[in-house]
């Protein structure tokens, strides 16, 4: 029973990323699709990352930060150093990862709603930091940013997609190993009782800091791959909503597993668009505060939860 | 610096602080006695404001005395949010009333955009151009009815936690939930008052804002709220005379601190305006209090 039912899920995650391989081709020229397609990825690898940091009881309220200071770096350096874009997307990505483990220094002390509220105000600080040093950081009009592939290559949006997907299987495999490592246990140990954890020998400070470097620096990386897929970076990366969204994608499709950032991520974004054809603007998102609302009440674990919902209600008749 | 523009700089800062007084107050009471933190607090200044808003424009009435009207109707939608929202949530995991409060935001500020539009509305104090003047120093009228409304409203809080028995019965579940239960006190009735009587803050917090001529839109309530979090966190959770000061001292470094900057800028002959770094400085200020004392000023230490 177990195998099979372990049979089935490898299944379902290889008929996914053969779908998520042949999808542009499928659809072929639809640029606009495609970008959606894009930033889908980009959003998983976000969501993912701040799932990770959110195991270990640390709910960050402002993970554009990160996101925002992975894509200016990158774009900073690109510009003028001239390295490859692979390459300083993960200086990116490290440069986040420290900034992470600084502002973890004051986090690890604190309690859920202190660390809500001081992640969210290291964004809005960030934020005008950024703005402030406006000759590196061109200010409120921003910078522009290499392509990931030059738009001079026919069908560049597709081999950029492909690059993301490839950095997005990586990525969300190397945080499947974490969470399924040591590491992962004793985070998952820290969330549910922090004083038990430290009695059980878990070095609690060290562990999470560990979880917020690896949560900044794959962050960073998913915000430098969508501001060199746009071209530009403006301060508007670390606005709001792109640190509430991983929030949204995590809890409804299912908060400290693997597959639930990934699935509430497509779905939300695929609600999302099919709203957006519809052409509501705030009804969309009055739409995903209900979900939100109505998930965390009734379906506390997620969508991903719904199938052994369904089997427990038939295991009862 | 001129003395004169410091005191109009201090009193700026105590009507800003009095706006973070009163939803600081507000968040410290629903969590003292439900232990939740409402982060959708500043979406009720706003609907408050709205409220005030409506009425003032279809009655005409004093909008001063409007206000009173705008806290009912907040008081009956925090009941509801409590029943429907915070209720069900009670006691299921530390982060979900984080994430439920999300949900709360966007929903609020979208029905106020779809309801409302997205339009600034303000509207015109009675006594917007009366000012008492005192030598080079100009107090308008306004701020000073906002500072002696807030204090009202502290002093009958007070009067109430600690004269009345429903107000007793509050303290007593913000104390010790189990033994308020067992002597008798319908703690779920508590919530809901708590709830009432935050939203209640909020809504005078919103019409205050108006009424001195800020402009009202979907989106006013974050700000304020975030401030007032700020104050929540390092005047200590759940601590009223922490929040008093802790809000006064905020209001007044907020508006001071870049002022001071510039000028000691400009003593070193530099041209820099710091009003950008005005929202900044409430994070700063949390932050380098966290670092010192992590449950806070005023936070009773834990465990």
């Amino acid at each position: 029973m177990k195998l099979n039912r372990l049979n089935i899920k490898t299944g379902i995650d290889i008929v996914t990323l053969i779908l998520a391989f042949l999808l542009p081709l499928i659809l072929e020229v639809n640029q606009y699709l495609l970008t959606v397609l894009i930033l889908m990825l980009v959003f998983t690898m976000y969501s993912s990352a701040w799932n990770l940091l959110a195991t270990s009881g640390q709910g960050s309220l402002g993970h554009a930060a990160f996101f925002g200071i992975g894509g200016y770096v990158s774009a900073i350096i690109s510009n003028s150093f001239g390295l490859p874009v692979i390459v300083t997307i993960v200086i990116g990505g490290f440069f986040a990862a420290v900034i992470g483990v600084l502002i973890g220094l004051t986090c690890v002390r604190l309690k859920a709603w202190f660390l809500a509220m001081v992640t969210f105000g290291f964004a809005i600080i960030v934020q005008t930091v950024t703005v402030e040093l406006s000759g590196l950081t061109g200010g409120w009009d921003g910078i522009p940013a290499k392509k990931l592939v030059p738009v001079t290559i026919t069908n560049h949006v597709m081999y950029e997609y492909y690059i993301i997907l490839l950095i997005a299987v990586v990525v969300i495999v190397i945080i499947y190993l974490i969470m399924k490592s040591k590491m992962g246990l004793a985070l998952e140990a820290i969330r549910e009782n922090e004083l038990e954890a430290k009695v059980m020998g878990i070095n609690v400070t060290v562990y999470k800091l560990k979880a917020f470097a690896a949560s900044a620096f794959f962050t960073g990386i998913a915000g430098a791959l969508e501001i060199h897929h746009f071209g530009y970076v403006t301060p508007e990366v670390y606005g709001i909503d792109i640190s509430f969204w991983p929030i949204i994608y995590s809890v409804s499709g299912g908060l400290y597993t693997i597959g639930g950032p990934i699935l509430g991520t497509v779905v939300i974004t695929a609600i999302w668009e099919v709203l957006r054809s519809f052409g509501m603007t705030y009804g969309r998102f009055i739409l995903i505060g209900l979900i939100l609302i109505l998930i965390v009440i009734f379906l506390p674990k997620g969508l991903i939860s719904i199938p052994e919902k369904i089997r427990s209600i038939f295991l009862k008749n | 610096m001129d003395l004169g523009v410091f005191i109009q700089i201090l009193v700026w800062g105590i009507y800003a602080g009095c706006i973070y007084i009163l939803l600081a107050i507000g968040l410290n009471l629903i969590f003292g006695v439900m232990k939740v933190v409402n982060f959708a607090h500043g979406e009720l200044l706003m609907l408050g404001a709205y409220a005030t808003f409506w009425i003032y424009t279809f009655s005409g009435l004093n909008p001063y005395l409007v206000i009173p009207l705008a806290m009912i109707i907040l008081a009956i939608v925090g009941v509801f949010i409590e029943r429907l929202c915070f209720r069900p949530i009670m006691g299921t995991g530390k982060l979900n009333e984080i994430f439920l409060s999300l949900g709360l935001i966007y929903l609020f500020q979208n029905l106020a955009a779809v309801f409302w539009t997205t339009d600034s509305r303000s509207i015109h104090s009675p006594y917007s151009d009366v000012s008492i003047t005192l030598g080079s120093i100009n107090l308008p009228v306004d701020y000073i009815i906002i500072i002696v409304i807030t204090a009202i409203c502290l002093i009958a809080l007070q009067l109430f936690m600690k004269k009345a028995t429903l107000g007793r019965a509050m303290r007593a579940t913000s104390q010790n939930r189990e033994a308020a239960t067992l002597m008798g006190i319908n703690v779920e009735r508590m919530d809901m008052l708590s709830f009432a009587l935050g939203a209640a803050f909020a809504a005078t917090a919103g019409s205050l804002c108006l009424i001195t001529g800020q402009m009202v839109n979907p989106y006013v309530g974050s700000i304020p709220a975030i401030e007032a979090f700020a104050v929540v966190i390092i005047g200590g959770l759940g601590s009223i005379p922490g929040a008093i000061i802790a809000g006064l001292t905020l209001g007044i470094a907020e508006n001071i601190v870049p002022l001071f900057m510039q000028y000691s800028v400009g003593l070193l002959g530099l041209e820099m305006s710091f009003s950008a770094w005005k929202d900044t400085i409430a994070f700063i200020i949390l932050i380098i209090v966290l670092v010192i004392r992590p449950t806070g000023i005023f936070g009773e230490k834990e465990e």
